[in-house]
């Protein structure tokens, strides 16, 4: 996934030159455009090519918008290479993938899946034409992108797909699981979390954005050292939002920890008791959001479109 | 468990996923997989058309008979229940309809990662487990379902690819 956004990266900025920068808001009716419009998108498989692979796919809304899979093959049939994260709040993140520090908005990192090479996820590298001519097929997508990209008259382009997904992305928003209701609580786990886990998993979303190594290095995947060329960065890889993350089974980087108390074992240097492991899990399980889960705005949209 | 045939199975959670990480053995003609005797029709399939909607008589799969089934393109298909994961207008999918004599658990095989739903009174089922086969089977992807005695429709969606090799195998009780 890395190395294709070392193509993604500049591409990417071309794109969104014509739209101005990626994070200035739209007008409010052209941004809840935007919201219906990126939620179509993310759940079509139209944007893969051969039809097969949406990005809800892989971001599953009962886990959070994270994969039940360890890896995920693409439509060329190549494995996968990092186990999926969660959505849960992530514009709020200031690092969207496991191992690129640089990958800083939504907009690029839609590429990634879309286009990217190392490996195949959606296989459209290339096919930007193509993409435009299936959505332009639909009558519904010609409004939705006329209403959400008016000062572009609706083009309908990798550009305005990937704002569209980007701003999407941006509305998926958690703030109802337990913990954002009780920060105070004193248990063994809360106790267990604060000591051992708050330093890098800190703030609403239990994470600090950063990259850290927790485990051993692996040839097979440097992690952070794969894109800034350090050796001192191999076997870092982003700390993961532990939002939902009871739901989110396999975990970490490569998906290899099959329950909570693999992922947390895994964490070197991290000496704890079966007793404490499991009073950690069961702090773990208050930052699902039910809500969140289940929220109808955020699920396939079997209504009717949303511009009439 | 409800996969006591399989060891080399991977269980995951119980619900119908494409199994996406699962690849073939390296050197598989050297050593095909020995299949239990649920899963022995896999290899003698024979052709079939899936149906485009719900009346899917002429499509009809047989218990424990791989078919090598033909697909429509997706915006053909006029599925009773919307998949799951519907597939894009350049996917392939279809209909087939199966009927099960007598209640049980009953595995739906694959040769990808193809979504399927399978559909009863206008309502999805849940699945109950979900894998792949033995390595170097052919079989990619498995899904198992508590069935009652009664006719089935098997929804495909979303294939990238404008054919699959489907089987509905019965599970013996363990």
């Amino acid at each position: 996934m890395n190395w294709g956004r070392r193509v993604a990266l500049p591409l990417a900025a071309l794109l969104l030159a014509g739209l101005g920068a990626a994070r200035e808001r739209a007008p409010a009716g052209a941004e809840a455009a935007q919201v219906a419009l990126g939620r179509r998108l993310f759940y079509d498989a139209d944007l893969s090519l051969d039809g097969s692979m949406a990005c809800a796919t892989c971001h599953v809304q009962r886990h959070g918008f994270a994969d039940s899979t360890r890896t995920r093959a693409g439509v060329t049939g190549e494995p996968g290479r990092r186990n999926v994260p969660g959505l849960a709040n992530v514009g709020r993140r200031a690092s969207l993938t496991w191992g690129d520090a640089t990958l800083r908005t939504l907009e690029a990192q839609a590429l990634v899946p879309l286009q990217g090479e190392h490996p195949v996820e959606m296989g459209m590298k290339g096919q930007d034409g193509e993409l435009a001519r299936r959505l332009g097929a639909n009558g519904c997508y010609v409004r939705l992108f006329r209403a959400g990209f008016p000062e572009v008259d609706g083009r309908i382009d990798m550009a305005t797909v990937t704002r569209a997904l980007g701003t999407f992305q941006r509305s998926l928003l958690s703030a109802d699981a337990p913990v954002d209701r009780a920060r105070g609580n004193d248990t063994a786990g809360t106790r267990l979390f604060r000591r051992h886990c708050a330093a890098c998993h800190s703030g609403p979303d239990m994470t600090d954005d950063r990259f850290h190594r927790v485990d051993g290095i692996h040839a097979a995947d440097r992690g952070l050292g794969e894109i800034s060329g350090r050796a001192r960065d191999d076997g870092r890889f982003r700390t993961p939002s532990l939002r939902n993350v009871a739901v989110s089974a396999p975990y970490f980087h490569d998906g290899a920890g099959p329950t909570l108390a693999d992922a947390i074992r895994r964490h070197r240097g991290l000496r704890l008791d079966e007793e404490e492991v499991t009073a950690l899990v069961d702090h773990l399980g208050g930052f699902t959001d039910p809500t969140f889960l289940a929220d109808p705005r955020f699920a396939y949209p079997d209504g009717p479109c949303e511009a009439g | 468990m409800l996969l006591p045939l399989l060891p080399a199975l991977l269980l995951m959670a119980a619900m119908n996923d494409p199994a996406g990480a699962a690849a073939p053995a390296a050197d598989c003609a050297a050593a095909p997989a020995a299949l239990p005797d649920e899963l022995a029709g896999w290899t003698g399939a024979t052709l079939l058309e899936a149906a485009t909607d719900a009346d899917a008589a002429a499509a009809t799969l047989l218990i424990g008979t791989a078919v090598d089934l033909q697909l429509k393109p997706t915006p053909q298909v006029a599925y009773p229940v919307r998949p799951e994961r519907p597939g894009g207008s350049v996917s392939h999918g279809g209909i087939v309809r199966f009927s099960v004599a007598q209640a049980g658990v009953y595995r739906v095989a694959l040769d990808s990662g193809v979504w399927i739903d399978v559909v009863a009174d206008g309502q999805r089922l849940a699945s109950v487990a979900h894998g792949h086969g033995p390595d170097c089977s052919g079989i990619r992807k498995m899904v198992d379902f508590r069935l009652e005695s009664g006719t089935y429709l098997l929804e495909i969606a979303g294939s990238g690819t404008p054919a699959v090799r489907v089987m509905v195998a019965s599970v013996p009780a363990a």
